[in-house]
Protein backbone atom coordinates (compact mmCIF):
# COMPACT_ATOMS: atom_id res chain seq x y z
CA UNK A 1 0.00 0.00 0.00
CA UNK A 2 1.35 3.38 -1.14
CA UNK A 3 0.90 6.91 0.32
CA UNK A 4 -1.91 7.54 -1.81
CA UNK A 5 -5.26 8.23 -0.23
CA UNK A 6 -8.62 7.25 -2.73
CA UNK A 7 -10.99 9.45 -1.62
CA UNK A 8 -13.82 6.72 -1.77
CA UNK A 9 -15.26 5.19 1.58
CA UNK A 10 -14.68 0.77 0.26
CA UNK A 11 -12.40 -1.64 1.43
CA UNK A 12 -9.58 -1.76 2.40
CA UNK A 13 -8.79 2.02 2.40
CA UNK A 14 -12.07 2.19 4.75
CA UNK A 15 -14.33 -0.11 6.51
CA UNK A 16 -17.37 1.78 7.33
CA UNK A 17 -19.07 0.83 10.71
CA UNK A 18 -22.79 0.18 9.74
CA UNK A 19 -25.48 -1.93 11.24
CA UNK A 20 -24.64 -5.24 9.18
CA UNK A 21 -20.74 -5.05 10.39
CA UNK A 22 -22.53 -4.27 14.58
CA UNK A 23 -24.34 -7.62 13.70
CA UNK A 24 -21.14 -9.42 12.50
CA UNK A 25 -19.20 -8.50 15.02
CA UNK A 26 -21.62 -7.95 18.04
CA UNK A 27 -19.34 -10.67 19.99
CA UNK A 28 -15.84 -9.31 18.83
CA UNK A 29 -16.98 -5.71 19.76
CA UNK A 30 -18.70 -6.84 23.67
CA UNK A 31 -15.74 -8.75 23.92
CA UNK A 32 -12.92 -5.83 23.18
CA UNK A 33 -15.06 -3.72 25.36
CA UNK A 34 -15.04 -5.47 28.20
CA UNK A 35 -11.25 -4.60 28.37
CA UNK A 36 -12.68 -1.08 30.29
CA UNK A 37 -12.31 -3.18 33.22
CA UNK A 38 -9.13 -3.52 34.74
CA UNK A 39 -10.05 -6.39 36.33
CA UNK A 40 -11.05 -8.38 32.61
CA UNK A 41 -7.88 -7.15 31.61
CA UNK A 42 -5.84 -8.94 34.14
CA UNK A 43 -7.97 -12.03 33.73
CA UNK A 44 -7.42 -11.68 29.74
CA UNK A 45 -3.96 -11.29 29.91
CA UNK A 46 -3.59 -14.48 32.18
CA UNK A 47 -4.75 -16.28 29.87
CA UNK A 48 -6.21 -14.72 26.52
CA UNK A 49 -7.94 -17.67 24.73
CA UNK A 50 -9.36 -19.17 27.48
CA UNK A 51 -11.09 -15.48 28.43
CA UNK A 52 -12.09 -15.16 24.58
CA UNK A 53 -14.33 -18.90 24.66
CA UNK A 54 -16.15 -17.55 27.87
CA UNK A 55 -16.87 -14.30 26.38
CA UNK A 56 -18.64 -16.45 23.35
CA UNK A 57 -16.13 -15.37 20.35
CA UNK A 58 -15.34 -18.62 17.73
CA UNK A 59 -12.44 -20.29 16.86
CA UNK A 60 -11.91 -17.93 13.70
CA UNK A 61 -12.07 -14.67 16.21
CA UNK A 62 -9.80 -15.93 18.74
CA UNK A 63 -7.06 -16.71 16.21
CA UNK A 64 -7.53 -12.90 14.96
CA UNK A 65 -6.66 -11.47 18.21
CA UNK A 66 -3.89 -13.94 19.03
CA UNK A 67 -2.43 -13.08 15.83
CA UNK A 68 -3.05 -9.33 16.50
CA UNK A 69 -4.46 -9.61 13.00
CA UNK A 70 -6.05 -5.32 13.61
CA UNK A 71 -6.88 -5.78 9.98
CA UNK A 72 -8.81 -9.28 9.76
CA UNK A 73 -10.64 -8.18 13.32
CA UNK A 74 -11.96 -4.60 11.62
CA UNK A 75 -13.08 -7.28 8.85
CA UNK A 76 -14.64 -9.55 11.04
CA UNK A 77 -16.84 -6.62 12.35
CA UNK A 78 -14.74 -5.38 15.26
CA UNK A 79 -15.03 -1.96 16.18
CA UNK A 80 -12.11 -0.04 16.22
CA UNK A 81 -12.88 1.63 19.10
CA UNK A 82 -13.23 -2.00 20.77
CA UNK A 83 -9.95 -2.97 19.09
CA UNK A 84 -8.40 -0.04 20.62
CA UNK A 85 -9.13 -1.43 24.55
CA UNK A 86 -7.46 -4.98 23.11
CA UNK A 87 -4.28 -3.21 21.74
CA UNK A 88 -3.83 -0.82 24.73
CA UNK A 89 -4.51 -4.40 26.69
CA UNK A 90 -1.67 -6.10 25.06
CA UNK A 91 0.86 -2.79 25.30
CA UNK A 92 0.09 -1.98 21.56
CA UNK A 93 -2.21 1.56 19.99
CA UNK A 94 -3.83 3.55 17.53
CA UNK A 95 -0.54 3.28 15.33
CA UNK A 96 -0.18 -0.46 15.25
CA UNK A 97 -3.65 -0.78 14.12
CA UNK A 98 -3.39 1.58 11.89
CA UNK A 99 -0.04 0.00 10.12
CA UNK A 100 -1.30 -3.03 10.09
CA UNK A 101 -4.43 -1.53 8.30
CA UNK A 102 -2.21 0.49 6.00
CA UNK A 103 0.27 -2.47 5.52
CA UNK A 104 3.02 -0.78 6.61
CA UNK A 105 5.39 -0.49 9.81
CA UNK A 106 4.49 1.53 12.40
CA UNK A 107 7.69 4.16 11.78
CA UNK A 108 6.64 4.27 8.48
CA UNK A 109 3.48 5.18 9.35
CA UNK A 110 4.25 7.79 12.02
CA UNK A 111 6.70 9.34 9.50
CA UNK A 112 4.24 10.02 6.91
CA UNK A 113 1.33 10.99 9.18
CA UNK A 114 -0.53 13.38 8.56
CA UNK A 115 -0.78 11.85 5.48
CA UNK A 116 -1.62 15.35 3.58
CA UNK A 117 -4.60 15.60 0.72
CA UNK A 118 -6.60 18.43 -0.74
CA UNK A 119 -9.63 18.60 -1.87
CA UNK A 120 -13.18 20.14 -1.11
CA UNK A 121 -16.93 19.03 -1.75
CA UNK A 122 -17.79 19.15 -5.51
CA UNK A 123 -18.12 22.68 -6.79
CA UNK A 124 -15.88 24.29 -4.08
CA UNK A 125 -12.16 25.71 -4.74
CA UNK B 1 -34.22 34.39 31.50
CA UNK B 2 -31.41 32.59 31.48
CA UNK B 3 -29.13 33.14 27.91
CA UNK B 4 -26.51 31.74 25.56
CA UNK B 5 -23.47 34.21 25.87
CA UNK B 6 -21.14 32.35 22.99
CA UNK B 7 -20.31 28.96 22.61
CA UNK B 8 -17.26 26.74 20.49
CA UNK B 9 -16.19 24.06 18.65
CA UNK B 10 -13.73 22.19 19.46
CA UNK B 11 -11.54 19.04 18.34
CA UNK B 12 -11.57 15.98 20.56
CA UNK B 13 -9.10 13.31 20.63
CA UNK B 14 -7.49 10.60 22.88
CA UNK B 15 -3.84 12.22 22.29
CA UNK B 16 -4.72 15.39 22.85
CA UNK B 17 -5.46 14.52 26.28
CA UNK B 18 -2.88 11.73 27.33
CA UNK B 19 -0.15 14.54 25.65
CA UNK B 20 -1.67 17.52 28.27
CA UNK B 21 -0.84 15.45 30.63
CA UNK B 22 2.79 14.40 29.34
CA UNK B 23 3.44 18.84 28.60
CA UNK B 24 2.44 19.66 31.67
CA UNK B 25 4.86 16.80 34.03
CA UNK B 26 7.83 17.49 31.27
CA UNK B 27 7.42 19.49 28.73
CA UNK B 28 4.97 19.10 25.66
CA UNK B 29 6.11 18.31 22.23
CA UNK B 30 6.66 20.43 19.36
CA UNK B 31 3.66 19.83 17.64
CA UNK B 32 1.44 19.50 21.03
CA UNK B 33 2.79 22.99 22.27
CA UNK B 34 1.25 24.38 19.17
CA UNK B 35 -2.36 23.20 20.24
CA UNK B 36 -1.43 24.27 23.83
CA UNK B 37 -0.46 27.63 22.95
CA UNK B 38 -3.22 28.12 20.54
CA UNK B 39 -5.84 26.84 22.89
CA UNK B 40 -4.67 30.00 25.36
CA UNK B 41 -7.21 32.71 23.84
CA UNK B 42 -9.57 30.25 24.31
CA UNK B 43 -9.19 29.59 28.03
CA UNK B 44 -9.02 33.92 28.82
CA UNK B 45 -11.98 33.88 26.34
CA UNK B 46 -14.05 31.34 28.77
CA UNK B 47 -12.73 33.10 31.65
CA UNK B 48 -14.10 36.50 30.68
CA UNK B 49 -16.98 34.86 29.63
CA UNK B 50 -18.24 33.32 33.38
CA UNK B 51 -20.94 31.03 32.32
CA UNK B 52 -22.79 29.86 34.71
CA UNK B 53 -23.09 26.80 33.11
CA UNK B 54 -22.35 24.77 30.06
CA UNK B 55 -24.33 22.43 27.63
CA UNK B 56 -21.94 20.41 25.58
CA UNK B 57 -22.61 18.22 22.97
CA UNK B 58 -20.29 15.47 22.26
CA UNK B 59 -20.07 11.48 21.24
CA UNK B 60 -18.79 8.72 23.04
CA UNK B 61 -16.42 6.41 21.52
CA UNK B 62 -17.85 2.74 22.98
CA UNK B 63 -16.67 3.97 26.45
CA UNK B 64 -19.48 4.11 28.39
CA UNK B 65 -22.41 2.86 25.99
CA UNK B 66 -22.12 -0.34 23.99
CA UNK B 67 -23.73 -1.95 21.44
CA UNK B 68 -26.42 -4.28 23.73
CA UNK B 69 -27.86 -0.54 23.93
CA UNK B 70 -26.45 2.76 21.70
CA UNK B 71 -28.36 5.92 21.50
CA UNK B 72 -28.43 8.02 18.89
CA UNK B 73 -28.72 10.77 21.03
CA UNK B 74 -28.51 10.43 25.07
CA UNK B 75 -28.57 13.71 27.71
CA UNK B 76 -26.83 13.51 31.03
CA UNK B 77 -28.81 14.24 34.17
CA UNK B 78 -26.86 13.71 37.38
CA UNK B 79 -25.19 15.54 40.01
CA UNK B 80 -21.42 14.44 38.22
CA UNK B 81 -20.36 12.88 35.37
CA UNK B 82 -17.24 10.46 36.14
CA UNK B 83 -14.43 9.88 33.85
CA UNK B 84 -14.51 6.86 31.40
CA UNK B 85 -11.62 4.34 31.75
CA UNK B 86 -11.45 3.90 27.98
CA UNK B 87 -8.66 0.90 28.40
CA UNK B 88 -5.28 2.66 29.68
CA UNK B 89 -6.60 3.52 33.09
CA UNK B 90 -8.01 7.29 34.42
CA UNK B 91 -5.96 10.07 34.06
CA UNK B 92 -5.63 11.95 37.00
CA UNK B 93 -8.96 14.29 36.78
CA UNK B 94 -11.53 14.64 39.12
CA UNK B 95 -15.54 13.60 38.19
CA UNK B 96 -17.76 16.84 36.08
CA UNK B 97 -20.06 18.85 37.99
CA UNK B 98 -23.50 18.00 36.38
CA UNK B 99 -26.39 20.55 35.82
CA UNK B 100 -29.52 18.71 37.41
CA UNK B 101 -31.53 21.87 36.70
CA UNK B 102 -30.84 22.85 33.12
CA UNK B 103 -30.51 18.73 32.37
CA UNK B 104 -33.87 18.18 33.43
CA UNK B 105 -35.13 21.26 31.75
CA UNK B 106 -33.71 20.61 28.35
CA UNK B 107 -34.80 17.46 28.93
CA UNK B 108 -38.45 18.39 29.48
CA UNK B 109 -38.11 21.21 26.76
CA UNK B 110 -36.46 19.11 24.23
CA UNK B 111 -38.78 15.23 24.71
CA UNK B 112 -41.78 17.36 24.45
CA UNK B 113 -40.38 19.13 21.55
CA UNK B 114 -39.87 16.13 19.44
CA UNK B 115 -36.41 14.24 20.62
CA UNK B 116 -36.65 11.22 21.50
CA UNK B 117 -33.50 11.58 24.18
CA UNK B 118 -32.01 8.69 26.25
CA UNK B 119 -31.47 10.14 29.86
CA UNK B 120 -28.73 8.75 31.19
CA UNK B 121 -28.57 9.54 35.01
CA UNK B 122 -25.22 7.91 35.17
CA UNK B 123 -22.91 8.91 32.77
CA UNK B 124 -18.78 7.94 32.15
CA UNK B 125 -17.45 10.50 29.76
CA UNK B 126 -14.54 10.04 28.04
CA UNK B 127 -11.99 12.00 26.03
CA UNK B 128 -14.81 13.53 23.93
CA UNK B 129 -14.91 15.70 26.76
CA UNK B 130 -11.77 14.91 29.03
CA UNK B 131 -8.88 15.70 26.52
CA UNK B 132 -9.79 19.43 25.29
CA UNK B 133 -11.42 20.44 28.87
CA UNK B 134 -8.05 20.27 31.19
CA UNK B 135 -6.63 23.24 28.44
CA UNK B 136 -9.67 25.50 28.94
CA UNK B 137 -10.06 25.78 32.59
CA UNK B 138 -8.07 25.54 35.87
CA UNK B 139 -9.17 22.73 39.00
CA UNK B 140 -11.27 22.81 40.12
CA UNK B 141 -13.74 22.50 37.49
CA UNK B 142 -16.57 24.01 39.36
CA UNK B 143 -19.04 25.41 36.44
CA UNK B 144 -21.95 22.27 36.12
CA UNK B 145 -22.49 21.17 32.94
CA UNK B 146 -24.93 19.05 30.72
CA UNK B 147 -23.36 16.38 28.57
CA UNK B 148 -25.30 15.45 25.28
CA UNK B 149 -23.99 12.62 23.19
CA UNK B 150 -24.88 11.70 19.70
CA UNK B 151 -23.99 8.36 18.20
CA UNK B 152 -21.08 8.75 15.55
CA UNK B 153 -19.57 5.37 16.09
CA UNK B 154 -21.97 3.46 14.33
CA UNK B 155 -24.17 4.39 10.93
CA UNK B 156 -26.72 5.60 10.36
CA UNK B 157 -25.66 8.71 12.51
CA UNK B 158 -28.18 11.80 13.02
CA UNK B 159 -28.29 14.03 10.20
CA UNK B 160 -26.63 17.42 10.22
CA UNK B 161 -30.02 19.11 9.68
CA UNK B 162 -31.59 17.37 12.05
CA UNK B 163 -28.25 18.43 14.66
CA UNK B 164 -28.10 21.78 13.22
CA UNK B 165 -32.16 22.08 14.42
CA UNK B 166 -31.38 20.34 17.49
CA UNK B 167 -29.15 23.44 18.55
CA UNK B 168 -31.79 25.75 17.51
CA UNK B 169 -34.05 23.87 20.02
CA UNK B 170 -31.49 24.28 22.39
CA UNK B 171 -31.62 27.60 22.49
CA UNK B 172 -35.19 27.89 22.23
CA UNK B 173 -35.27 25.76 25.85
CA UNK B 174 -33.17 28.36 27.34
CA UNK B 175 -35.09 31.41 26.46
CA UNK B 176 -37.67 29.38 28.78
CA UNK B 177 -35.13 28.57 31.90
CA UNK B 178 -35.58 30.32 34.78
CA UNK B 179 -32.89 32.97 36.65
CA UNK B 180 -30.30 35.67 35.27
CA UNK B 181 -27.78 32.79 34.34
CA UNK B 182 -24.91 33.19 31.59
CA UNK B 183 -24.81 29.92 29.37
CA UNK B 184 -22.36 28.85 26.89
CA UNK B 185 -23.00 26.26 24.44
CA UNK B 186 -19.73 23.53 23.15
CA UNK B 187 -19.93 21.20 20.45
CA UNK B 188 -16.77 19.03 19.95
CA UNK B 189 -16.03 16.37 16.85
CA UNK B 190 -12.78 15.31 15.82
CA UNK B 191 -12.20 17.54 12.36
CA UNK B 192 -10.71 15.35 9.44
CA UNK B 193 -9.56 12.19 11.00
CA UNK B 194 -9.62 8.38 9.77
CA UNK B 195 -8.81 5.61 12.55
CA UNK B 196 -9.21 2.55 11.04
CA UNK B 197 -8.24 1.09 7.18
CA UNK B 198 -5.55 1.98 4.76
CA UNK B 199 -6.60 5.56 4.64
CA UNK B 200 -5.86 6.18 8.32
CA UNK B 201 -3.86 9.15 9.12
CA UNK B 202 -5.86 10.90 6.09
CA UNK B 203 -5.49 14.69 6.80
CA UNK B 204 -7.47 17.13 5.16
CA UNK B 205 -6.55 20.75 6.31
CA UNK B 206 -8.18 22.13 3.34
CA UNK B 207 -11.39 20.75 4.45
CA UNK B 208 -11.09 21.82 7.86
CA UNK B 209 -9.97 25.41 6.80
CA UNK B 210 -12.92 25.90 4.77
CA UNK B 211 -15.21 24.20 7.76
CA UNK B 212 -13.49 26.70 10.05
CA UNK B 213 -14.32 29.63 7.75
CA UNK B 214 -17.91 28.70 6.53
CA UNK B 215 -19.59 27.74 10.04
CA UNK B 216 -20.02 31.67 11.22
CA UNK B 217 -22.53 32.75 8.24
CA UNK B 218 -22.63 29.86 5.53
CA UNK B 219 -23.94 27.15 7.87
CA UNK B 220 -26.32 26.27 5.66
CA UNK B 221 -23.89 25.58 2.80
CA UNK B 222 -22.02 23.12 5.10
CA UNK B 223 -25.15 21.24 6.73
CA UNK B 224 -26.10 20.58 3.22
CA UNK B 225 -23.01 19.00 2.48
CA UNK B 226 -23.82 15.20 2.22
CA UNK B 227 -21.90 13.43 5.41
CA UNK B 228 -20.79 10.75 3.32
CA UNK B 229 -18.76 13.78 1.66
CA UNK B 230 -16.87 14.89 4.33
CA UNK B 231 -16.38 11.34 5.32
CA UNK B 232 -14.50 10.90 1.57
CA UNK B 233 -12.70 13.71 1.56
CA UNK B 234 -11.46 14.34 5.58
CA UNK B 235 -11.74 10.69 6.80
CA UNK B 236 -14.43 8.68 8.28
CA UNK B 237 -14.29 10.16 11.49
CA UNK B 238 -14.70 13.76 10.16
CA UNK B 239 -18.61 13.05 10.48
CA UNK B 240 -18.29 14.22 13.88
CA UNK B 241 -17.82 17.82 12.54
CA UNK B 242 -21.92 17.41 12.15
CA UNK B 243 -21.91 17.91 16.16
CA UNK B 244 -21.01 21.54 15.74
CA UNK B 245 -23.43 22.39 13.79
CA UNK B 246 -25.52 22.14 17.43
CA UNK B 247 -23.16 24.59 18.41
CA UNK B 248 -23.44 26.72 15.75
CA UNK B 249 -27.45 26.24 15.82
CA UNK B 250 -27.49 27.46 19.63
CA UNK B 251 -26.23 30.67 18.70
CA UNK B 252 -28.19 33.61 16.40
CA UNK B 253 -26.81 35.11 13.64
CA UNK B 254 -25.57 38.13 15.28
CA UNK B 255 -22.67 36.14 16.92
CA UNK B 256 -19.03 37.66 16.58
CA UNK B 257 -16.45 35.40 16.07
CA UNK B 258 -13.39 36.02 18.76
CA UNK B 259 -10.99 33.32 18.33
CA UNK B 260 -9.89 30.63 15.78
CA UNK B 261 -7.23 28.14 15.57
CA UNK B 262 -6.27 25.44 13.82
CA UNK B 263 -2.98 22.57 13.40
CA UNK B 264 -2.36 19.09 12.89
CA UNK B 265 -0.38 17.90 15.30
CA UNK B 266 -0.44 13.91 14.51
CA UNK B 267 -3.57 12.09 13.66
CA UNK B 268 -6.39 14.67 13.89
CA UNK B 269 -7.10 18.29 12.70
CA UNK B 270 -7.12 19.96 15.83
CA UNK B 271 -9.59 22.92 15.38
CA UNK B 272 -11.56 25.63 17.65
CA UNK B 273 -13.30 28.34 16.76
CA UNK B 274 -14.86 30.68 19.51
CA UNK B 275 -17.92 32.65 19.54
CA UNK B 276 -19.43 36.05 21.25
CA UNK B 277 -22.91 37.29 21.43
CA UNK B 278 -23.42 40.73 21.80
CA UNK B 279 -23.86 41.93 25.14
FE1 LIG C 1 -14.58 11.67 18.47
Amino acid sequence: MSNSIPFNLDPPGTYLYTGQMATKGFKLTRFGLSLRDPANRERFLKDEAAYMREAGLNEEEIRLVLARDWTGLIEAGGHLQAMLKVAATVGQNLWHIGAHNAGMEVEELMRICPRTVSALPEGEK
Amino acid sequence: MARIVGGFGISHTPSMGLEYDKGLAQGFSPRWQKWYDGTRGVKAWLERAAPDRMIIVYNDHLNHFDFSAYPTMAIGVAPEFRQADEGWGLRPFPSLVGDVDLGWHLTEKLVRGGYDLTVCQDLAVDHGIYSWLPYLMDLPWTIPVVPVAINMVRHPIPTSERLHQFGKDIRRAIDSFPGEDRIVVVGTGGMSHQISGARFGIANETLDHYFLEKLKDETEELVAIPQEELMRLGGTEAAELAIWFSMRGALSDKVKEVHRYYTFPAITGCGVVVYEEPA
